[in-house]
């Protein structure tokens, strides 16, 4: 019974990972097999794919049920980003109503020679439509032209060129202001053949009409109302714009899908440094500071080995920022297991002290005294982190990457270490109570976490920036919070969700550069997405304290009641 | 003329537990009706839906034969309701009147009269020889005394119904012989007493008829006077059941446990245990008696590492094992089952293999190069769960899915199966069905028959009683008695140590020490 389900759970989540890892390679080389075998190191991406397929057959055997909801909450999340969207993109019809036009009165008739008018005959004059951003923006203009009984004139009203999409009507109007004739629109022939300078049918033409009497007249035009169901469906096509390229952005080009990559790799990397940290319920936010640390330590061993291969200083380098976010985690888990130190206060401090010690070593040391902005020169060839896909920047990180979550795997689930970190976790009083030296474990976790998150500051300073710049992180590990908690803090499950935000960030990126959605708009429809997700991984947690206090409806606590209730 | 009655109850709780499963039942005007069942029989859930907590599902119920709607305690008590629960719910700093005429003052103007009130409680206290005195605090009084408060709160508001919850399970003998006197009392005066509790004994002294609950459903109600305690509990588990253990009698063996001149003051400078000496034998169950909160926790605490002693010594096998921790103690052989098994005995959120490995997981065979070992860590559940008879699918599912009795067999099978020369066992049996106490009872014996020393803390009297080989009483952290268990050996005796009126002298307490 039980092996079946497993068996099951295997099959299903092998088959999720084989479809994701071909549909990305299908999209990247749009389904051609010639463009891959004709893109460099195109093994690698595959490679690479597989792995991406590899995350998912995890997820799913690792969150079973579970697995369901937390994709549910990503759809629902993305229907509601979906709506955002739609919502801010309701003005995109505005664009109907503003932009450059021309107008003019075409006739073969003799021009009259009147000049206390606006128009010529055959004489182009423009204007700009509801312009933004000036005083007092033109909404209609009114005209007038000379012209003589029986004259045959056509009345124009068009955009400028193709960049205006402005969409006017026009008028004909007598001295007195009676409308004679009027039109909103021109036909396919008009456009082609009839008049040369018409860019589409938008435009309004009054075609043939024989003048009256002999006297003046008015051209009139504005931009036509705008119907609420065109409005509806311009924002609607924006939206499926802008969530095409946040969905499929990421895996169009190979350039793009590095993005993906190699953001993932370092929110892989702080999600396990959280999750590992939150496992023992010690809510550690050191990973900003030992990120720093680990970027830091790096950067100067970089900076100073010119002439050491890289086979020996990569590993080194490694190894250093490892230990550097070791040594920065300690201090807050030393000060936790034995001075009793708030960790949250602490490591918020320490992430202060960090950012602003790396600042200062950049700006007073590292920086060359010619640059002209705050960031070390660029590390030489030995001291970058090989990259494996050509023309982006996915690194050998991607394996440091499959260690990593390997060894934190062995670490939780196979080693005593693990055993205890879990309990602490689960029920710090027990621990303490079956005999585990809780102070040392405490100390010991928060330190280890260190060891990823400067791992990540390696991996962004060697692998992705190449030199020490101001904000490596970009506020980067807080996200990792996302990360972890998204996963339950369960490392086999922290590559699924990294590689998962990481594409959410990538495809909001693309969605900015792709579509007409602004980035303010981008960030609050990024912001909504995390928002359900920590909100559904925060129900979660509830729901386990909600069974150990029933509250009942007077306010009397009956836990105990029922407890002893016999 | 039934008082009280319900017909057809039911009540569904939004997370689709049916607590009340088609629940009619009746109480007579006048009688004392006790309703005994088994942890989420359902009893709790009928009471307050009787105090207007709850709202029924479906179902009527009738007070004097006419239907009402209990929408809130405030209805109950306008019917005549009153409950007591267990955890008292009295304003500490205030006086006994205060807390009587809470919410029912009499006004002097625009002040209350509190002289009133005094007399008030007085003589209510008088009419129903509930002993009190009105201007004591609250806190100044023990337990007894603060549970006549809360009946006399309830008769104060008018109640002609009293329900009391499990009100025996924080009292002395002799209290409780106080509690019972009173109850009967209140019947003659009239009123009508539902009395909620698990302790059959109590059923046949106090009830004159009994309604006996078990999933959700009501499965009888008897005359009390036609029924034992056997055949209550067989109704009350479904099966037969051996209330009495089966204790051989065996020679005690060598010295385990030397207990010399304890002392332990905790962060405030409190002395909660005053040099305490004791010993405790091979094949010998040594119970501790005494009202919670006389240094008992802390005993056990102290012994077992948890918290450092002032000064003394503890010797186990002639080793000194106090201040070094927890581990340093388990690896003496000493084995203890907490107190407060939801604080500090399982893990909840953990599996039930990882809550079964907490004191042997970092050696072999669990731990092995460095690594777990998880197939001896799951064999090591799987045997347990079949030894001690855990109701369980397998060891990975988490120890928050158990009910009580099964989350307390998960501890009681680490701490047998750790191969102790020591038991401290603490409330081995609180908040445990009567299935579970009956296992876990005969599993006691059965080690101390085998040869271990066991030290039993429990504020179940009768459980001591059951037992032990010999008794200790302890009061205000002294050891105030030591008594062999035969036959001489009652209830009430132990209950005058309990509560500190007497105390044997050090040549009395050196002859069964």
């Amino acid at each position: 019974m039980t092996s079946l389900r497993t068996n099951l759970l295997l099959i299903v989540g092998g088959l999720a990972g084989i479809l994701v890892t071909l549909f990305i390679t299908h999209t990247m080389f749009d389904g051609s097999m010639e463009k891959m075998t004709g893109t460099e190191t195109w093994q690698n991406i595959l490679l690479v794919n597989v792995l991406v397929g590899a995350c998912i057959l995890l997820f799913v055997v690792e969150l079973r049920r579970q697995a369901i909801r937390v994709l549910l909450t990503v759809i629902v999340a993305l229907i509601l980003g979906f709506i955002v969207t739609f919502v801010f993109n309701l003005d995109a019809a505005d664009r109907f109503a503003s932009g450059e036009f021309r107008a003019q009165v075409v006739s073969d008739a003799e021009p009259s020679d009147d000049d206390d008018v606006d128009l010529e005959y055959n004489k182009r004059r423009g204007g700009h439509f509801n312009k933004p951003n000036v005083v007092a923006p033109v909404s209609e203009i009114a005209w007038t032209f000379a012209g003589s009984e029986g004259d045959v004139v056509s009345l124009l009203a068009y955009a400028k060129n193709r960049r205006s999409e402005v969409d006017v009507l026009v008028e004909l109007r007598d001295d007195s202001g009676a409308v004679l004739a009027a039109a909103t629109s021109a036909t396919m022939t008009q456009v082609d053949e009839t008049f040369d300078d018409l860019v589409s049918m938008k435009d309004a033409v009054i075609e043939g009409f024989a003048l009256p009497a002999d006297g003046v007249y008015t051209l009139y035009s504005r931009p036509e109302d705008v119907e609420t169901g065109t409005v509806l469906a311009e924002a609607m096509n924006q939206s499926q714009l802008a969530f095409e390229a946040l969905l499929l952005g990421p895996i169009e080009r190979v350039n793009r899908w590095g993005v993906w990559i190699q953001d993932a790799i370092t929110l892989i990397l702080l999600g396990l440094s959280f999750a590992i940290v939150f496992r023992a319920q010690q809510f550690s936010l050191g990973a900003e500071g030992q990120l720093y640390f680990g970027a830091l330590v790096s950067g100067i061993i970089a900076l100073n080995s010119p002439n050491i291969p890289g086979i020996l200083l990569i590993p080194f380098i490694i190894l250093a920022s490892g230990t550097a976010g070791f040594v920065y985690g300690l201090i807050p888990g030393a000060l936790k297991a034995y001075l009793g130190a708030n960790e949250l206060v602490s490591t918020l401090m320490l992430n202060v002290i960090a950012t602003r010690f790396f600042e200062m070593v950049l700006n007073f040391q590292l920086k060359p005294p010619d640059a002209g902005y705050v960031a070390s020169s660029k590390f030489t060839e030995n001291a970058i982190l090989p990259v494996i896909v050509e023309k982006t920047q996915v690194t050998i990180g991607v394996f440091v990457v499959v260690i990593v979550i390997f060894i934190s795997w062995l670490l939780i689930r196979r080693t005593p270490l693990g055993y205890e970190i879990r309990i602490i976790g689960s029920n710090l009083k027990f621990a303490d109570y079956g005999g585990v030296n809780s102070r040392r474990t405490i100390m010991l976790v928060m330190a280890i976490s260190g060891i990823v998150a400067g791992l990540a500051g390696m991996h962004l300073a060697t692998g992705i920036h190449r030199q020490l710049i101001l904000n490596i992180s970009f506020a980067l590990a807080f996200e990792g919070v996302v990360v972890a908690l998204l996963a339950r803090l369960n490392v086999l499950v922290v590559p699924f969700t990294g590689l998962l935000y990481a594409y959410l960030r990538a495809g909001a990126q693309f969605m900015e550069r792709d579509a007409n959605v602004s980035f303010e708009v981008v960030r609050m429809i990024q912001a909504i997405i995390i928002l359900l997700i920590t909100a559904e991984a925060l129900v979660t947690f509830f729901q386990q304290r909600q069974k150990r206090a029933d509250i009942d409806e007077s306010g009397h606590a009956v836990a105990a009641v029922e407890d002893r209730d016999v | 003329m039934p008082i009280i009655e319900t017909q057809n109850v039911h009540k569904i709780y939004p997370n689709g537990v049916h607590a009340n499963d088609d629940i009619s039942f009746s109480v007579e005007q006048g009688e004392i009706h006790a309703l005994v069942g088994e942890n989420g029989a359902g009893k709790s859930t009928l009471m307050k839906l009787l105090y207007g907590l709850e709202h029924p599902s479906s179902g009527r119920i009738f007070i004097r034969e006419n239907e009402v709607e209990i929408g809130n305690p405030q209805v109950a008590i306008e019917h005549g309701i009153g409950m007591v629960h267990q955890n008292f719910m009295l304003v500490n700093s205030f006086t006994v009147a205060q807390n009587i005429i809470l919410n029912r003052e009499t006004k002097q103007g625009m002040s209350i009269d509190f002289g009133a009130a005094v007399s008030d409680t007085a003589a209510l206290s008088k009419e129903y020889g509930l002993n009190v005195n009105p201007n004591a605090r609250i806190e100044d009084i023990p337990v007894g005394m603060r549970q006549r408060v809360e009946i006399l709160k309830a008769l104060y508001r008018g109640a002609e119904i009293l329900i009391l919850d499990e009100p025996t399970a924080v009292l002395t003998p002799s209290e409780t012989q106080d509690l019972f006197a009173a109850i009967r009392n209140l019947v003659v005066g009239g009123k009508t007493v539902i009395f909620i509790t698990h302790k059959l004994k109590e059923v046949i002294e106090i009830s004159d008829r009994v309604t006996v609950m078990r999933d959700a459903r009501v499965i009888g109600t008897v005359n009390t006077a036609e029924t034992d305690e056997r055949e209550l509990a067989r109704m009350m588990v479904g099966r037969e059941v051996f209330m009495q253990v089966d204790r051989p009698d065996v020679t005690r063996g060598m010295p385990v446990l030397d207990v010399i001149h304890l002392t332990y003051a905790d962060d405030s400078g409190h002395q909660l245990l005053k040099q305490v000496s004791f010993r405790v034998y091979e094949n010998e169950i040594l119970g501790i008696a005494g009202v919670e909160g006389n240094g008992q926790t802390e005993l056990a605490e102290v012994l077992t590492g948890l918290r450092p002693p002032t000064t003394g010594e503890a010797f186990i096998s002639n080793e000194q094992i106090l201040g070094r921790g927890p581990r340093s103690v388990r690896e003496h052989q000493v084995a203890h089952i907490p107190e407060d098994r939801l604080t500090n005995g399982v893990a909840l959120s953990s599996s039930i293999d990882d809550n079964l490995i907490i004191d042997r997981y970092y050696r072999e065979p669990f731990t092995r190069r460095g690594l777990l070992d998880i197939k001896s860590i799951v064999d090591n559940g799987v045997e347990l769960i079949r030894e001690f008879n855990i109701i369980a699918p397998n060891g990975a599912i988490p120890v928050n899915a158990l009910s009580g009795g099964n989350m307390q067999k998960v501890v009681v099978a680490r701490e047998l199966s750790s191969t102790p020369k020591l038991l401290i066992a603490a409330q081995p049996t609180r908040g445990v069905d009567i299935g579970a106490i009956e296992f876990i009872h005969q599993e006691l014996v059965d080690q101390r028959t085998g040869g271990l020393a066991i030290l039993l803390i429990s504020a179940d009297l009768q459980e001591v009683m059951k037992l032990s080989d010999r008794i200790m009483v302890m009061y205000e952290g002294e050891i105030v008695g030591i008594f062999p268990n035969d036959e001489s050996l009652t209830e009430e005796r132990i209950g005058y140590y309990m509560l500190g009126a007497e105390r044997q002298d050090a040549v009395e307490m050196e002859r069964y020490a």
